[in-house]
């Protein structure tokens, strides 16, 4: 896995909005990051943490104000308009809600055939033969191709989406929120199809969700997002089982887990107050209005981006040295082997 | 934990006996829910759970009257300490409303209204009820927003909703709605619009007010993980209908109907990292292709030959409640593996 080749990289990518004369809202500050080939990248943050910008940016959706966004070594924006939208059908995007993403008024078979008609490389029977394959490949029968989006189900729609990015076979798809709209059998459902594509077709997939069961199941990376910046990443073994950040350690801590009371960690980390305003951010570290560790030193130096433990990243001046508070609130998410069940 | 045992149950505050819901529609009737039977003891608190379209927020806008009469029909009792809410006429339900049973909902935006300041909207619910003066409802309203932890009460009276973030949104709702000390609150997914960390305040606000006041609450959600650490008991639907009762901890444990089974195995957090997750096949029928017998029986992995005929909700020994006629000869697996459930 280590020797896998970086196909997204950002180097102190930076995206900006101005919002007004004197106001810029800095929704992604400064990210370094790399997604290598074949893995599931997952970013977590609560909303306003800009990691949606983020996903937008890695593929090309929001222009970098600073920084570099790096695909297979090569800044994709160097590309003149034409090359850029080619290039662009490699990075797809699917989205959270499916009622959105599709055209109340288009069939089922021709939203899934629309990016190839956009593409225009291929002839129309086989652009028509390659969306009815891509269908059945997401388990939708036939007899879907002639519907409309209001004649099935959210899962069902979000199939289609997902039908819809796989013909154009990309190499890389974010998943903003991907199944947050679906209700958990139906979750599992799509999951469970996600993972059996990235098998089949070698799919990278940067996998954006606010849902740490969902992200702790299906990455092999996290990173944590919050105002803008980058908290911690690592692989999600080492950053579920020691969260080296407090922010990571009070969202593992406020995750409600389904076990009996006598089960449950006795002690939770609330985090007092709400996100800051992203557009003034506090000074020095940005969590620091809300973590209990909070001392001087974190007014007033903004923590380094720092690999604390081999491959696993934190922001954070105590990392490492912070008493293991949430220590067993990782260990809510060991799975309990369904083999042992039978 | 001082929860009742089932064999001696205190008198409950609210009593649902076979209550159904019909929607009229343009060709006639359409029942949404079937004989929903569920009790709320005084000061307890019991989730209602089940996946979109199950007619857990239709159960709950039935239980507070907010159901349109030009429009719906209901058959069956919702006894409140004795009184029966569904024939009652409308002069005194409303009169209760808000004074015994409140409730709030997902989306505070859209249930606070923007004209008015969060104290105006507090006061007026205090004055609806009560003969009180402006003065009075006013120091009552900032004692209701100082109760649920809002800083500065004095100040925020006069705010707008749109001058609050989401979680203190939510907070000035349940502060309206507690402002009268109800005997039950109704909370529909109090918390789904919330971030992670807003909702785990969100859920201590509810649970010490719970405690403090002494109030029951029917906490209508589908997220099994908050319902585990907000309740003690669990009312599970499927399809318009209860499927199964009983203590959280019970059926967290060994639920006794392949529903409520199917729905725990699907969280991801169960499974290990990367399998494949244990999906309930198929979908929700449709409300007109129920199918006879029991609803959940083509979906299910354990139907047999008596399965076809209608079920009853029966109560099932050491245990509560559960429609399945192979509850007692079963062995579901719930969250733990299979060698601590027995």
């Amino acid at each position: 896995m280590t020797a896998a080749r970086t196909l997204v990289a950002a180097r102190d990518l930076g995206v900006h909005f101005r919002l007004d004369r004197h106001r810029v809202l800095k929704a992604v500050d400064g990210i370094s990051l790399e997604v290598r080939a074949g893995e599931t990248f997952g970013i977590i943050g609560e909303s306003g943490s800009g990691k949606t910008t983020l996903g937008r940016a890695l593929v090309c959706l929001e222009k970098p104000s600073a920084g570099q966004v790096l695909h297979d070594g090569a800044d994709p924006f160097a590309l003149s308009g034409r090359a850029l939208r080619q290039h662009r059908r490699n990075y797809q995007v699917v989205f959270q809600d499916p009622n959105a993403a599709l055209d109340p008024r288009m069939t089922i078979l021709r939203s899934v055939r629309e990016p190839l008609d956009v593409a225009g490389t291929l002839p129309r029977a086989e652009r028509q033969a390659l969306a009815l394959q891509m269908m059945e490949r997401v388990g939708l029968s036939r007899d879907f191709a002639a519907r409309y989006p209001h004649e099935l189900s959210g899962g069902q729609k979000q199939r289609v989406c997902i039908a819809r990015v796989l013909t154009l076979r990309p190499s890389v798809i974010v998943c903003d929120e991907a199944v947050a709209a679906l209700d958990v059998s139906i979750q599992a459902d799509i999951l469970n199809l996600l993972a059996e594509l990235q098998r089949e077709f070698g799919l990278t997939y940067i996998f954006i969700t606010h849902n740490l069961g969902v992200v702790a199941h299906v990455s092999d990376r996290i990173a944590v997002m919050y105002l803008g910046r980058l908290v911690e990443m690592g692989t999600a073994e080492a950053l579920l089982a020691r969260p080296l950040h407090p922010y990571t350690d009070a969202l593992l801590s406020s995750e409600p887990v389904a076990l009996p009371s006598h089960m449950r960690p006795a002690q939770r980390v609330v985090l007092g107050g709400e996100l800051p305003s992203p557009v003034s951010p506090p000074s020095g570290c940005r969590f620091r209005t809300r973590c209990r560790f909070a001392q001087d030193l974190c007014a007033a130096r903004e923590p380094e981006w720092r690999e604390v433990e081999p491959g696993h990243w934190a922001a954070c001046h105590f990392a490492g040295a912070l008493p293991a508070t949430s220590a067993g609130h990782g260990t809510a998410y060991t799975p309990v082997p369904t083999e042992a069940l039978s | 934990m001082s929860d009742p045992r089932r064999d001696t149950p205190p008198p409950p505050l609210l009593d649902v006996r076979g209550l159904s819901v019909f929607f009229r529609s343009g060709r006639g009737e359409v029942q949404v829910t079937r004989e929903v039977s569920f009790a709320v003891a005084p000061g307890e608190t019991v989730g209602l759970v089940g996946e979109s379209g199950c007619g857990k927020t239709v159960t709950g806008l039935a239980l507070m009257g907010l159901l349109p009469e030009a429009s719906s029909r209901l058959e069956g009792q919702i006894l409140l300490q004795g009184q029966d809410l569904v024939t009652m006429a409308p002069g005194p339900k409303r009169r209760l409303r808000g004074r015994r049973i409140s409730m709030i909902f997902q989306e505070p935006m859209s249930a606070l209204d923007p004209v008015f300041t969060i104290g105006q909207q507090i006061s007026e619910t205090v004055r609806a009820h009560h003969d009180v003066s402006r003065a009075e409802a006013r120091d009552r309203a900032i004692e209701a927003l100082a109760r649920v932890g809002i800083p500065e009460p004095a100040l925020r009276y006069d705010a707008y909703p749109h001058e609050l973030s989401g979680g203190m949104r939510q907070r000035a709702m349940i502060a309206i709605a507690l402002v009268c000390e109800p005997e039950l609150l109704i909370a529909d997914e109090p918390t789904t619009a919330l971030d992670v960390t807003v909702q785990a305040q969100i859920v201590d606000v509810l649970g010490e007010l719970c405690a403090r006041l002494g109030m029951a609450m029917l906490f209508i959600t589908h997220d099994l993980g908050l319902l585990a650490q907000t309740c003690s008991r669990l009312v599970t639907m499927y399809a318009g209908e209860v499927v199964e009762e009983g203590r959280v901890d019970d059926i967290l444990v060994r639920p006794r109907h392949p529903y409520s089974s199917g729905l725990l195995r699907s969280l991801p957090a169960l499974t290990r990292r990367k399998a494949a997750l244990p999906a309930i096949p198929g979908r929700v029928p449709l409300r007109g292709e129920m199918p006879a017998g029991c609803r959940f029986r083509p979906r299910c992995a354990h139907a047999r030959s008596g399965c076809e005929a209608p079920q009853a909700l029966r109560p099932v020994p050491s245990a509560g409640q559960a429609r399945c006629c192979r509850a007692e000869a079963l062995t579901l697996p719930g969250v733990l593996a299979g060698e601590q459930a027995a």
